[in-house]
């Protein structure tokens, strides 16, 4: 039974020019002690669908009739759609699942200490008392390497630098012991050097604590390091999904090899920078057929890509691409 | 707690020096009035029918000390009005501080009384406001705002005189009650002054309600929109707890902030409306010292004192939004 389950997960939200859709049709499953990269361009919905597994996204959300999420915690399935009032909800809001944003300085509330938001959290989802909950606070600090915790837990984010700031927020987040880190692009804002340490940093937790993650982020790089399983997102639908070096290494969608070719290369410094022709359309006129077809330059005029939407279909085990059958087959 | 209190007194020596400053300032806008003293009182004799000379004013300048150096007189002047003497009102020949009596710490009361019902409505309502997505609350409170802050306060005072007027018979003007006016301070009669300033406290508190309401609204609104209101809902915090301690909180500081510039804008209001209510208070004194009579001795008292109490105001509000802010609290104390 894998941890979560996210089956055709639809998700939009109502604005004065009309309904737009953020997610469209996404399934995807994680298993204990594995990591999901969720990639993507911005507005390609990754961030959207990790909010939705906490339910997080803002009032004007709608959920489609078919979406689905299931998170299996110690042999009881929780149907996270069904959750509805805030007091429930706090299985999946730093109970079971817990978060990491991009931006460590301001996911801090300013005006309160590390300590007490910690503290706060834990006496919510745990039993602790309020000196236990400090003790374990403290001790977490120290576990993700900072120096001085008991010093460090009464001080405030803006005292911290960035990689710090960062360190403690995974503190927190793993502190109620966590069956699901959901991590937000978490080192984004990060130097390059620190962002290596955080990221060590995460996989150790994850091996020792054995719990899952989603590693959402843009850089196709970071995911190769850190992911077992990629999935490939735009415009709120799954591109690609598979063993993270199968895709990375045969990947079957033009999406993919484009994210791909866009990465700069160390080793080539002469050779050009291949972006993605063409920008990410408005979300309110939503291409027709796969979504990517307007931007895929292997794509002949009066394709089939043009009207009709392809399937996920599987290219090599484990490993789905939304193509035609008939183009897989030539693809392999 | 030691370097609290080294903060707050740092600041108090500030808001002093600010207070030197200022007071230099309004001397010499004082100076810069055409004529002196002694010229406006002897040129008010002249007219009740009395013969002044030169040589007379002369005289009189020696007396009021007029001779000495400017910074000289400065000094004394600022000496004086430390220890509340402000010396003699230019036209009237008495003493100020007798002159003003209480009249200015009632105006301050009922302009203290305003900011406090303004801000009483305006940090529940703005809050809650901003956290609801009732569309029909947030437009009836947007229109009771901007109702507020387009009424004219005398238009506002005078619709409630005629109201009172007609249902009541009672005009509701002055602050006391006749047999009140020129008693002795007593417990009855401030319970009566209470009973007659809660009109100007309400009206002037009206404005400055909408005034405020809108300032808490909009910071409220822009705090609830930021990341570690979103991080704290996915710790599982929520309802009332997550509205107070979080974006509430983070909210306050420019709130308080704004309180020494309220207080200033109030207290500007204030003559319009005692002018219609009858109320003899300082505002309406200094508009009759600095419009009509020309008595500078008198404008500068009250401009001083005005001045005094605002950076006195801000002063608390200082150590206050130190109290409340890590982020203020460590900066200076470093």
């Amino acid at each position: 039974m894998s941890l979560l389950d996210v089956k055709n997960l639809t998700l939009q939200f109502k604005t004065d020019e009309g309904l737009i859709t953020a997610v469209d049709d996404v399934s995807f499953s994680l298993n204990k002690g594995e990591v999901l990269g969720l990639v993507g361009e911005s507005g390609s919905g990754k961030s959207v669908t990790a909010k939705a597994l906490m339910k997080l996204n803002a009032s004007n959300v709608v959920y489609g009739d078919n979406s689905q999420i299931t998170l299996n915690v110690e042999g009881q399935a929780v149907d996270v759609m069904a959750l509805r009032r805030p007091r429930d909800l706090r299985v999946v809001r730093g109970g079971a699942i817990s978060m990491i944003f991009q931006e460590p300085m301001a996911s801090f509330a300013p005006a309160i200490s590390i300590g007490k938001q910690m503290v706060e959290q834990l006496l919510i989802h745990t039993d602790l008392s309020k000196a236990q909950a400090k003790e374990l606070s403290i001790e977490m600090l120290d576990r993700v390497g900072i120096t001085e915790p008991a010093t460090r837990f009464n001080q405030y984010a803006f005292e911290m630098s960035g990689g710090m700031r960062q360190r403690a927020m995974i503190a927190m987040a793993l502190s109620t012991k966590p069956k699901l880190l959901i991590a937000d692009e978490p080192t984004t804002a990060l130097d390059v050097t620190i962002q290596a340490q955080v990221i060590d940093l995460m996989k150790d937790l994850v091996a020792e604590f054995q719990m899952g993650i989603i590693f959402i982020t843009h850089d196709l790089g970071v995911v190769a390091q850190t992911a077992d399983k990629v999935a490939v997102m735009y415009l709120g639908r799954i591109m690609e999904q598979g063993p993270v070096r199968d895709v990375i290494r045969t990947p079957a969608h033009a999406y993919t090899r484009g994210l791909l070719n866009a990465l700069p290369k160390l080793d080539d410094l002469d050779a050009p920078l291949m972006p993605i022709p063409g920008d990410i359309p408005s979300p309110l006129e939503r291409p027709s057929g796969c979504v990517f077809h307007p931007r895929n330059p292997e794509l002949r005029p009066g394709s089939r890509y043009e009207v009709e939407r392809p399937p996920l279909t599987e290219v090599r085990p484990g490993h789905f691409a939304a193509l035609f059958p008939e183009d897989v087959a030539g693809e392999s | 707690m030691l370097n609290f209190a080294r903060f707050a007194a740092t600041r108090a020596a500030m808001a002093l020096v600010t207070l030197v400053i200022v007071s230099l300032v309004v001397f010499s806008l004082m100076e810069l009035v055409p004529g002196d003293c002694a010229e406006r009182y002897l040129a008010y004799k002249n007219t009740q029918g009395q013969a002044i000379t030169l040589a007379d004013i002369e005289a009189e300048r020696v007396r009021l000390g007029l001779d000495r150096p400017f910074l000289t007189r400065w000094a004394s002047w600022l000496g004086g009005a430390f220890q509340g003497d402000f010396g003699e009102s230019c036209i009237l020949r008495v003493d100020i501080a007798q002159l003003l009596g209480s009249k200015f710490w009632i105006s301050l009361g009922v302009c203290l009384g305003s900011l406090l019902l303004a801000y009483a409505i305006a940090i529940p309502v703005g809050i809650l406001s901003a956290a609801s997505r009732n569309a029909a609350l947030n437009n009836l409170l947007r229109v009771l705002s901007y109702l507020g802050l387009a009424l004219p306060n005398f238009l506002l005072a005078l619709m409630i005189m005629l109201f009172a007027t007609v249902y009541y018979g009672n005009t509701l003007t002055g602050l006391f009650s006749p047999e009140f006016k020129d008693a002795p301070w007593s417990w009855a009669k401030f319970v009566d002054l209470a009973k007659h300033a809660w009109l100007p406290v309400f009206i002037l508190g009206w404005s400055a309600t909408a005034f405020a309401l809108q300032t808490v609204r909009a910071l409220m609104s822009d705090e609830i929109g930021k990341l570690y209101v979103t991080a704290a809902s996915a710790r599982g915090i929520y309802g009332t707890r997550l509205l107070w301690r979080y974006p509430a909180r983070h909210a306050l500081g420019p709130i308080v902030n704004s309180l020494g510039f309220d207080l200033n804008r109030i207290f500007n209001e204030l003559p319009v409306v005692a002018l219609i209510l009858t109320l003899t208070e300082a505002g309406a004194l200094l508009l009759e010292a600095l419009a009509r009579s020309n008595d500078q001795q008198m404008a500068g008292a009250i401009i001083f004192l005005l001045t005094a109490s605002i950076v006195t105001l801000n002063f608390a509000t200082d150590v206050l939004l130190a109290a409340i802010d890590p982020r203020v609290r460590k900066s200076i104390l470093r």
